[in-house]
């Protein structure tokens, strides 16, 4: 992201209205609220964040050990429509300075995707603007082009709480799937073994916080997956033997070390099936895409310090430059939708206001063979 | 010059109307049972049908109780139309709503009960006595508490839960007609509400009410504390 270059045209700029190089470029409002972030943006077409607001639901959601539907779907509303004002008023815009508006329109929780979406729709229709509904994934997908120039074609690794999978990204919209998770997603499974250990929620700081006290290789771990053919991910079997574990300590409980060292050989067993994963992908992705030139991560769980090591070397051994966003668009934001809206409207595109929000949206068909 | 946008989606039906100078002059009403989201906004759009959305006085929206889905797919749009256009959003009582819909003859001086479904075999209730003022909140209300909620005499029941009732009063043997068709809410009487609401406002006699929704009910849940096995993340 950059700062806003100055017009270079010999007359002031209208308010509002932003300039690169002599052209104006578009200006576009994101909202986000597939799961429990209730966020805005205003992002530009040369990659300027202009203003951003983002409401965390944790605290809603932590007495109940993860989101609750119902829960994130009022929050959701309840909150909108002020933090849309408060970006607007922030970026010092009004709506008709606007290019267009973007939304999230799955997949995710379809309460709060229809929240952000009907929101997102009437802007549209009272200023006559452009609507975009954006694929969560595909605004994950996107969202190292926000952070820096990184060209088509890249490997992705999108790994959060509700999604784990490796796209090769052609360009904008096509996404060729080269493995994703039989069963639950990595973010998943940090959230269900700190809950199996009381560490609380979300998982995944809370275990690596605990495993940063941890001795490792007390506990064996399995790796599922890890040689086999493909890109393909599993995790219940790894998250099934945590539990296991903890049943044979005495009294089938984790004393603080034993969670400690538990965690640690957890994190490292995540960390060694999903390297082995992104190697099988990346060696495909040299073979079929020899332009490529980055490996790119993406999702929450990309917050991971253990997991970052482990890409940045799988990149390195394949001579491929590795690019994490920053932390603050891994996760959820609403940054990424408005810039996936712009990457969309660049190409003519726009979606009608009879758009039907989709809780289940892949972002590419499986391939023969691969799990969905 | 008064002009109210109204929207319902409550239940199962979608609709929106304009009400302008006393009168509703353009509405459109389809019933579905899903689907809101989609149809919503390309319904507004014709009704408004290219008047700008600024000329607007206010929007009004029906608050609740009903779906909680279809309760926020019509009070996220007004909250955007509000905001985008720089007009109130008002928050209509489904139970008014349909009140405000039943005919006059159809009362004939009886009171009046309104009951919405709430798919789970009890009603969202609550009663109107004379000149269709509320006799108490609305409250959720099981087939076996309906009889001793409703008030004596001869009464009308209104509503898509009207079913519920009339079964609750054959039992306890209660005089009760049918006013209006059982119907869910509908954005016509939504616009007419708002508009009385917001001339109410402006005479200062009471605050506009927001859009806020109406739920009567919480989500359901079971904090850690009480759960027996670990609940999947929701995804």
């Amino acid at each position: 992201m950059k700062h806003l270059a100055a017009p270079s045209l010999g007359m002031a700029p209208a308010r509002g209205i932003h300039y690169l190089r002599g052209m104006r470029v578009p200006v576009i409002l994101g909202i986000e609220t597939s799961c429990d972030e209730t966020a805005a943006a205003i992002v530009t077409g040369d990659r300027t964040v202009l203003a951003e607001r983002l409401l965390s639901q944790l605290g809603e959601h932590a007495p109940y050990g993860g989101v609750v539907p119902e829960i994130a779907a009022r929050a959701h509303l309840q909150h909108l429509d002020r933090l849309i004002a408060e970006t607007m008023a922030a970026a010092k815009l009004e709506f008709r300075d606007l290019t267009a508006i973007a939304a999230t329109g799955g997949p995710g929780l379809i309460g709060g995707v229809m929240v952000g979406v009907m929101t997102a729709k009437a802007i549209a229709a009272v200023h006559k603007l452009p609507f975009l509904a954006v694929n969560h994934l595909e605004g994950h997908a996107l969202s190292p082009r926000l952070a820096g120039d990184v060209p088509f074609p890249y490997l992705l690794l999108l790994v959060s709480g509700g999604h784990c999978q490796l796209l090769a990204v052609e360009g904008v919209g096509r996404y060729v799937r080269l493995g994703g998770t039989v069963d639950d997603a990595a973010g998943e499974a940090f959230d269900k073994v700190a809950k199996m250990l009381g560490l609380g929620y979300p998982g995944g700081p809370a275990v690596e916080r605990a495993a940063s006290r941890g001795v490792p290789g007390r506990f064996r771990l399995p790796r599922p997956m890890k040689g086999r053919a493909g890109a393909d991910f599993s995790f219940a079997g790894l998250k099934t033997a945590v539990r296991q574990a903890i049943a044979a300590l005495p009294g089938g409980r984790a004393a603080p070390q034993d969670a400690a060292d538990l965690c640690r050989d957890f994190q490292d067993a995540v960390a060694d099936i999903v390297g082995d994963r992104v190697r099988h992908a990346l060696a495909r992705f040299r073979r079929e895409w020899p332009d490529g030139r980055t490996l790119v991560v993406a999702g929450g769980v990309a917050a991971n310090a253990a997991l970052r090591t482990v890409l940045d070397g799988a990149a390195r051994e394949a001579s491929l430059a590795f690019a994490a966003p920053p932390l603050r668009y891994c996760t959820d934001n609403a940054a990424m939708i408005a810039w996936a809206g712009i990457e969309r409207l660049a190409l003519g595109q726009r979606d009608g206001l009879d758009f039907a929000p989709r809780p289940r949206w892949p972002l590419a068909e499986a391939l023969p063979g691969a799990a969905a | 010059m008064v002009s109210v946008l109204g929207i319902d989606t409550s239940a199962a039906a979608c609709s929106a109307a304009l009400w302008r100078d006393g009168a509703v002059i353009a509405r459109e009403h389809a019933a579905m049972a899903r689907g809101h989201a989609e149809a919503l906004m390309p319904m507004v759009e014709r009704v408004m049908h290219g008047a700008a959305y600024e000329s607007l006085d206010a929007v009004a929206v029906t608050a609740g109780p009903g779906a909680f889905t279809g309760l926020r797919i019509g009070l996220a749009a007004a909250r955007g139309i509000a905001l985008a256009a720089g007009i109130p959003a008002i928050g209509i009582s489904a139970f008014a709503a349909v009140a405000r819909a039943v005919p006059e003859a159809a009362l004939a001086g009886r009171a009046l009960a309104v009951a919405i479904d709430t798919k789970r075999g009890d009603v969202y209730l609550q009663c109107f006595g004379a000149a269709r003022r509320p006799l108490g909140l609305g409250r959720v209300a099981g087939a076996d508490e309906i009889a001793a909620l409703l008030p004596h005499g001869p009464l009308a029941i209104a509503g898509d839960g009207a079913d519920i009732v009339a079964a609750a009063l054959a039992e306890a043997a209660r005089d009760a007609t049918w006013a209006g068709d059982r119907a869910p809410p509908d954005a016509g009487a939504v616009a007419a509400l708002g508009a009385e609401a917001l001339a109410a406002a402006r005479r200062g006699d009471a605050p506009l009410p927001p859009a806020e929704p109406l739920y009567l009910r919480a989500p359901e849940a079971t904090p850690l504390a009480l759960q027996g096995k670990p609940r999947d993340r929701n995804r």
